[in-house]
């Protein structure tokens, strides 16, 4: 683990001891450890089929593993009761790579829900909490469309207005700018950088985008076939001497050890 | 948290201390809304809030609103850097009427 | 995935692939029936977890799946109560004894016609589109993001729907009755010396409640059925938009055999 340069440590909020996950038979995760202290951003970074997904998923209680440990805000995912998981779902947003917008709700109603179903604020001041964010996130005036009316950058934004409205400590972002321009993009990586620095939240960004990665990370880990390759500053990153990550940083397409005989019996079916 | 209110000069003074947050939010808007429903302008000392989240100021903004509505002065008190840094992030900032004391404001109003 | 394909030769391979589809065959129903106990309970215990089922949630669901239904569901029902009383008399005339169609139409209207029209009406309507709203919801992460916010998707999404089938198919099932009786009369005044009224009176006089009640305790079960199948194929699905279509359309072929099927079990105890 590579500590942050300021010492002694803030709190941790996420703790990821030796994370085994499959898929059926196979092995996409493979003892991974992470570390998140209160106040960082961590991007972790991999190219399709890294397991960052995958990551993402068990980070969210949205898959069980099949061995190690991941403690949120001090809530031992595989040990919690239902009351606990419900305690540790409020104080975590996420902001999904499509958005996962509802469809049949306005937008406002979309911001809204996440109040409507765990407060008993006043009705006035649920809406007013959702158009504070969605101004947060440049979408003021919005609030009565329908989610098939946006484009794709104001569905991000959007889903991150629902993802802070409860005001999380913990924030997930899955692919920020997949499939946006690029300054759109970026004023989407000025929001996260805000974020952090008024509400102090820690924040984790799964992204494949370098640039974006680079911009906004405190530290990045990254991932590959399953297992970390590297976790450490931006810097240590970009200097790093590991070729896969190399690979990834100059866009290289990977290259693959090679064992003759066993391509040979790939090719022809004979295993 | 605590949310008191006192008479000072014409104002009805609504002092917070600690954290406005989800649970604690809802007795602030009560207490701003009925000292406004009474006719009486408003000041909020926020010195000594540690912590507001966007149910206490979704709750600020729904009484200055108020307040403009029925014409009566809504200030914010002394709001720590922290406080600003939350009303910042949604422009709001620029919106309510600030002052760093309550004497400067009560001076204001004669 | 590759060495599972190629096994799937010879005997051996057909009885392997018995017995996966058989596995597979238990665990959806398995699967289904844990999530009408796990429904249940939320309908029963979600106001303990701060998360009640939404009556307005459910009162949206009932006017899709019962209200909106009314009109497609009367001409249906209507125009089977016309035809069993063209057949009925068809058929009696043999016997000289048309009169008795009377028996007939009353007796297979309300144990069988209304309830298993209502529901094949409702899984071709109703659990289609129960089954693509999920599976909608599936891909595009939106169940997740449900999950994530600490809502249980069994209480938001397929409780208010199970509860609205639960009253609307039976609900439906009393306007098939009827509108089918009313189809079997007219037809029978206008074919017969019988006025309406003389039929209507003459229905009331032969159906005992428990013809009545018979069909009411399969409209429950097929309300369940219609969801349950809906609900666990609505979740099931995988890969796209193409996905969707493919459950959607297992959805509705299964809900309707289901139904068929289980009608007949019940035909079977119910009138021995």
């Amino acid at each position: 683990m590579n500590p942050a340069a300021a010492s002694p440590h803030p709190p941790v909020v996420i703790e990821v001891t030796d994370l085994v996950a499959h898929y059926g038979a196979h092995r996409v995760l493979d003892g991974i450890h992470m570390r998140l202290y209160r106040g960082e951003i961590m991007v972790v970074m991999g190219g399709s089929g890294s397991g960052k997904s995958t990551l993402l998923r068990h980070l969210l209680g949205l898959n069980r593993p099949t061995a190690g440990r991941i403690v949120l805000l001090g809530t031992d995912m595989a040990r919690a009761g239902a009351r606990e998981m419900q305690d540790l779902r409020k104080n975590m947003g996420v902001s999904f790579q499509g958005g996962a917008l509802f469809n049949s709700m306005t937008v406002a109603e979309n911001v809204m829900l996440p109040l409507r179903e765990h407060t008993s604020l006043d009705e006035r001041t649920m809406a007013i909490m959702a158009r504070m964010k969605l101004e947060v996130v440049n979408m003021g005036g919005f609030d009565h469309l329908m989610p098939s009316q946006l484009s794709g950058g104001m569905v991000k934004r959007v889903a991150l207005a629902r993802a802070i409205v409860m005001d999380p400590k913990l924030l997930f972002f899955d692919e920020p700018s997949a499939g946006l321009d690029p300054v759109v993009s970026a004023e989407l990586d000025e929001l996260i950088l805000r974020l952090r620095k008024v509400m102090n939240m820690s924040i984790v960004v799964v992204t494949h985008e370098l640039d974006s990665a680079f911009k906004i990370a405190d530290r990045i880990m990254v991932l590959d076939e399953g297992r970390v390759l590297q976790t450490g500053t931006v810097e240590e990153i970009r200097h790093s001497d590991n070729e896969r990550i190399q690979d990834l940083l100059e866009r290289r397409p990977r290259t693959l050890e090679m064992d003759a005989d066993e391509y040979l019996a790939r090719l022809t079916g004979k295993g | 948290m605590q949310c008191d209110v006192r008479k000072e000069a014409a104002f009805d003074v609504v002092t917070l201390k600690g954290e406005v947050d989800l649970s604690t939010s809802p007795a602030v808007r009560q207490a701003i809304l009925a000292s406004l429903e009474a006719g009486a302008p408003v000041a909020i000392e926020l010195g000594e809030v540690t912590y507001i989240d966007s149910s206490g100021v979704a709750s600020l903004v729904e009484g200055y609103q108020t307040a403009k509505s029925r014409g009566l002065p809504f200030t914010l008190v002394g709001a720590s850097e922290s406080v600003m840094g939350v009303l910042e992030l949604a422009r709001l900032d620029k919106v309510f009427p600030l002052a760093a004391t309550l004497g400067e404001l009560t001076a204001d109003g004669g | 995935m590759a060495v599972e394909e190629t096994s799937g030769n010879g005997i051996g391979g057909a009885v392997e692939r018995l017995g996966r589809a058989t596995v597979r065959g238990v665990e959806e129903w398995g699967y289904a029936f844990a999530l009408l106990l796990e429904t249940l309970y939320w309908v029963l215990a979600g106001h303990f977890h701060r998360q009640p089922v939404r009556p307005a949630a459910v009162a949206a669901r009932m006017m899709t799946i019962g209200v909106q239904a009314v009109p497609i569901l009367a001409v249906l029902t209507f125009s089977i109560g016309v035809m069993l009383a063209i057949q009925g008399i068809h058929t009696l005339k043999v016997f000289g004894a048309e009169s008795q169609v009377v028996v007939g139409i009353a007796l297979s209207v309300t144990r069988e016609f209304g309830p298993m029209i209502t529901g094949v009406l409702v899984a071709g309507r109703s659990g289609s589109a129960l089954t693509a709203e999920i599976g909608t919801k599936q891909i595009s992460q939106e169940i997740d993001a449900l999950r994530v916010m600490g809502i249980n998707p069994l209480r938001y999404l397929v409780a208010p729907a199970l509860l609205a089938m639960l009253v609307m198919v039976p609900a439906l099932t009393i306007l098939a009755d009827l509108m089918g009786l009313l189809g079997g009369a007219v037809y029978t005044a206008l074919a017969m010396d019988l006025s309406i009224h003389a039929y209507l009176d003459r229905t009331a006089a032969i159906l005992q409640w428990d013809d009545v009640r018979q069909g009411l305790v399969k409209s429950v079960v097929f309300a369940i059925i219609i969801t349950l199948v809906a609900v666990t194929n609505g979740f099931a699905v995988e890969g796209g938009a193409e996905g969707v279509g493919r459950a959607t359309t297992r959805a509705v072929v299964l809900s309707i055999a289901y139904i068929v099927v289980a009608d007949m079990l019940f035909t079977f105890f119910l009138t021995r």
